[in-house]
């Protein structure tokens, strides 16, 4: 794999977050879904950078929505996964199922 | 779930959201309202989107980066914060303490001097008050600059850039008639008071056309929520009953709503029509009297007039009522209305508000001094960390922002936890002030606490306390010269360099604390100095009588008798020596004065006087040195016979023999009587505390007057035993006479503690300043010997003795000291006449106070150096230089 394609953990997480809740979901819903799975609370601009960087290297697009009342009239940006990200996605998780391989049950058991 | 955002989180969104994109700040405003967020996280989420618009597409002119910027350093400053507690509470405890205590100060000056009247659209009403030249006939009840009915009639009649111009009076003092009779104040208004200021009475019409234009009006009054829930037990037909006050029936028109005590900042119990003046002070008539000064007019702008506008028109109103009076000159003064609005007392307020804002200023001055040391020590660790960001290309005004971000943090925490202190402080200073208010006050009313115009205030101060502390520092810090701070090891860094700038803020310190030690060890001689005082006349087992027969409603014809009865009952009683008549009791608050010359003399002088009868020298055991005391014939009619003091008898006949010499006493502008000194009494502080420079002179008490006076009373038996007996005999006399007993020495008390409370508070102040000042000196001796451990060590290696290194750093560390003692003990000298009148007759540059605070200061400091020496000794050289 290509220094350019590596996925960061936070980067792993937020791009399968996206492709958990579907096409058009929007940056307040990835975030809560973060929160609630992995029990950490981030910062929205951490998440939005993260975001950022994602759709730079061509992994998810976004666009804007419209403005909404409770929102004080600002819009909401939408994002879905492109299918490189799907397969950058894959290629990561392929490779660190590959070095869990065989080690999982004594991790498991020391915990 | 969905709720609203608070004013200060809508602000706060307001002002991040042109750095950041709307996406971003949208999902944490929904997260608030939908998801119920708290504040604090929305806050913090803010900061974390701050500056990111133009991150990537969407940039907006220049503005985006540096934003950007700023909220970075914003975001790496807390970040160090949160690495080094200890810095950030040691840099943000004092500011706090310097702004709570200024923006304390600033908030009760707001509340009675700078915001609006408690008034719907309060801002368009405006005060007005004049000044006049060439007027030999005034009487004045309340302030010289105060009108007349008839002059406010013209303004009211021809004003046309006033919607409404209504007048009342000061706080008038009158007896609340019923079973338990009691002393209420009150204020005179004309009748379209309440249209004016836009108060509807909460019951009743209020006060109607057959209240105030004719003559022999029945008496009618509007009284307060106040009174009605806590003398009128909240009657709901009370509309039409009537209430005694002065011995007179008096109709109730309306009660006022809850809350409303007037406009001034005396608030009142009742509203009376100015028609009611001969009902309250039937002694007096001066209701359409043109000469006499008793009205404060308050004036509502007609939509669209400015100030200057209705000050024109009323200007050209003046030199009509002008035509009137040959000679005269009228100058109107027109201010927006403030609860303190007569110029005088307004003037007063804010010199007073300068001098404690000076004290607390140089508290705040003394606590930015220390955090810019702290910064300045925390610069020199940080010297690497700065060169290696220059050296990868930072620009040096970026890395001043940064510093200067860091500054404006401290600030800015300090400033909010200031602002919490700010409303504890306001009540203390509040209680202090009501302590120095001389004999009862009317109730106050303050509405200060944390509004607008104190939190601008603290701002302000906190960006100026920022600039103070924060910039010296950081400009210094950046200037460092890279290549040798890369190359050289941290002994001796930065030492020449930042030596002038610690120096300094040591020496800015010492000056400070000098300044306030020295004004606190001269408040404290005054304080001692008033507490062992001998006033020159006796003041144990004397009961002070006072009581106010118009209140009771006798008839001034009646006075005398009632009041000659009265003193026979109180003679008869048990124990009691010795009753004497006073104007007023020794050492009562405020002066009466009058001006006197010798009938060979043009010059006019001003003097103190008192009236008093013949046994009140046996009473308060005054000896009369030569002469002797009036004779009872002198006692009735216009005085013709005077007694003057020792001092006051030098002064005007210097080496001469007084007795049977003729004084000139002004009675007005142009009339005088003729005075034959009788007498010499001994000098006596009766006028007021350590003060005998004054010239004052005793008169016969009359006995044709009406008005209130004191009785003085010499007995064995305590004052409050004696109260019981002589409201008893006060009630056969007249029912509803209220008569109140108190020791004389209360007077005494009262300077006392003035001066007490004043002594406190700048003690309070200046050990504040000693505890910084002791840090700053502290911090700065331990960190030089800490950079210096090395070179010592190599001086002590070489030969130098302990003692040697000893007073190299001491003489290093003191020297700032010590000029900066010289500058703050001549500034001292210079300004501790402010403090003349509170003084008490110690001088305001004894030279004990000012030796003591210099000496203490000077021992203070040697021993806050010599502590962070020890390690020099504790330490072998050979160990000193390893350390390294």
């Amino acid at each position: 794999m290509a220094k350019g394609d590596h996925l960061g953990e936070f980067e792993h997480i937020v791009l399968v977050a996206v492709l958990r809740l579907g096409s058009g979901t929007y940056g307040a819903a990835i975030r809560r879904e973060i929160e609630a799975r992995t029990r950490r609370s981030l910062t929205v601009g951490a998440l939005y950078r993260t975001l950022d960087r994602l759709e730079a290297k061509g992994y998810v697009r976004s666009w804007a929505g419209d403005p909404t009342p409770e929102r004080g009239g600002r819009s909401k940006r939408h994002f879905e996964v492109r299918p490189l990200g799907v397969k950058t996605l894959r290629a990561s998780r392929e490779a660190i199922a590959a070095m869990w391989d065989g080690l999982e049950p004594e991790v498991t058991r020391g915990s | 779930m969905a709720r609203e955002l608070p004013l200060w989180l809508r602000a706060l969104v307001r002002i991040t959201s042109p750095t950041a994109r709307d996406a971003e700040v949208g999902d944490i405003v929904e997260e608030y309202v939908e998801g119920g967020a708290s504040p604090l996280w929305v806050c913090r989420q803010l900061l974390s989107v701050a500056g990111r618009r133009g991150a990537r597409g969407d940039v907006r002119g220049h503005a985006a980066p540096l934003a950007s910027q700023i909220a970075a350093d914003v975001r790496y400053a807390l970040r160090t914060f949160r690495r080094h507690p200890g810095f950030a509470a040691a840099a943000i405890a004092p500011i706090a303490l310097g702004v709570g205590l200024n923006a304390g100060v600033f908030s009760i000056l707001d509340a009675v001097a700078l915001q609006p009247v408690p008034s719907p659209d309060g801002d368009e009403l405006v005060s007005v008050y004049q000044d006049f030249r060439g007027v030999k006939e005034r009487r004045i009840h309340g302030a010289r600059q105060m009108f007349s009915v008839p002059e406010y009639r013209v303004y009211r009649d021809r004003t046309r850039t006033l919607s409404g111009l209504a007048a009342f009076t000061r706080y008038w003092t009158v007896t609340l008639g019923g079973d338990a009779p009691r002393e209420i104040g009150g204020a005179l208004v004309t009748c379209n008071y309440f249209e004016v200021v836009r108060i509807r009475p909460a019951l009743g019409p209020g006060f109607t056309a057959a209240n105030c234009e004719a003559p022999d009006a029945p008496p009618a009054v509007v009284v307060t929520h106040a009174l009605w829930t806590s003398a009128l037990g909240s009657d709901r037909d009370i509309v039409g009953k009537t209430i005694v006050l002065n011995g007179r029936r008096v109709g109730v028109a309306g009660v006022a709503p809850e809350g409303f005590g007037g406009i001034d900042v005396a608030q009142v119990s009742f509203f009376a029509p100015v028609s009611m003046q001969a009902v309250l002070r039937p002694e007096e008539r001066f209701h359409l009297d043109p000469h006499t000064s008793w009205l404060t007019l308050v004036g509502r702008r007609q939509p669209g007039t400015t100030i200057a506008q209705v000050r024109a028109e009323l200007g050209v109103i003046a030199g009509e009522i002008d035509r009137q009076w040959p000679g005269r000159t009228t100058t109107v003064l027109v201010e927006p209305a403030r609860s303190l609005s007569i110029p005088v007392a307004r003037r007063d307020v804010f010199r007073l508000a300068a001098v404690v804002a000076a004290a607390f200023g140089l508290i705040l001055l003394v606590a930015c001094a220390n955090v810019a040391n702290l910064l300045l020590a925390r610069a020199a660790v940080r010297q690497k960390e700065i060169a290696v960001r220059l050296s990868l290309g930072a620009a040096r005004g970026r890395l001043i922002r940064q510093l200067l971000t860091e500054s404006l943090l401290i600030a800015a925490a300090g400033t909010i936890a200031g602002s919490f202190l700010a409303r504890w402080s306001f009540q203390a200073l509040l209680a202090l002030l009501v302590s120095l208010a001389p004999g009862q006050i009317p109730v106050l009313r303050l509405d200060a606490g944390l509004n607008l115009h104190v939190f601008a205030f603290a701002i302000a101060m906190t960006v100026v306390a920022s600039l103070v502390f924060g910039l010296a520092p950081a400009l210094h810090a950046s200037r460092l010269d890279i290549q040798t701070l890369l190359n050289r090891d941290s002994a001796g860094a930065g030492r020449a360099a930042t030596g002038w700038l610690r120096g300094s803020l040591v020496g800015v310190q010492a000056a400070v604390c000098a300044i306030l030690m020295i004004a606190a060890a001269l408040l404290f001689r005054a304080a001692y100095v008033t507490e062992t005082l001998d006033p020159g006349f006796a003041y144990r087992d004397v009961a002070v009588m006072s009581f106010d027969l118009r209140g009771a409603g006798v008839e001034p014809a009646r006075a005398a008798a009632v009041r000659n009865a009265l003193i026979d009952r109180v003679r008869a009683l048990p124990g009691v020596e010795l009753v004497a008549e006073a104007g007023r009791a020794p050492l009562t608050p405020g002066d009466t004065q009058t001006m006197v010359r010798r009938a060979d003399d043009e010059r006019w002088q001003e003097i103190d006087f008192n009236a008093v009868s013949s046994e009140f020298f046996g009473v308060v055991r005054i000896p009369i040195t030569r002469g002797r005391t009036f004779r009872t014939t002198e006692l009735e009619g216009p005085a013709r016979a005077v007694i003057l003091t020792e001092n006051t008898a030098a002064r005007l006949w210097p080496g001469e023999a007084p007795i049977g010499r003729t004084l000139q006493m002004a009675i007005d502008n142009n009339r005088s009587t003729t005075l034959e000194v009788v007498g010499v009494a001994a000098d006596a502080q009766v006028a007021r505390i350590a003060d005998t420079r004054h010239l004052y002179m005793y008169l016969p008490a009359g006995r044709d007057s009406s008005a209130g006076r004191a009785l003085l009373v010499r007995s064995a038996a305590e004052a409050a035993a004696l109260a019981r007996p002589i409201a008893a005999a006060a009630r056969d006399l007249a029912p509803g006479l209220v008569v109140s007993v108190a020791p004389l020495e209360r007077n005494l008390d009262l300077w006392r503690g003035i001066s007490r409370a004043i002594a406190g508070l700048s003690g309070a102040l200046s050990v504040l300043a000693l505890v910084l000042a002791t840090i700053g000196i502290y911090g700065v001796v331990s960190f030089v010997v800490s950079r210096r451990l090395r070179e010592m060590g190599i001086r002590m290696t070489l030969g130098a003795g302990l003692g040697d290194v000893r007073r190299l750093i001491a003489r290093q560390t003191l020297r700032p000291v010590a000029i900066g003692l010289a500058v703050g003990v001549a500034g001292a000298a210079a300004g501790s006449r402010v403090l003349g009148s509170v003084l008490f007759g110690v001088s305001p540059l004894d030279p004990w106070s000012f030796a003591g605070a210099t000496i203490l200061l000077l021992a203070i400091a040697l021993a806050a150096s010599l502590v962070p020496m020890r390690v020099l000794a504790a330490l072998p050289p050979a160990a000193v230089l390893r350390r390294e």
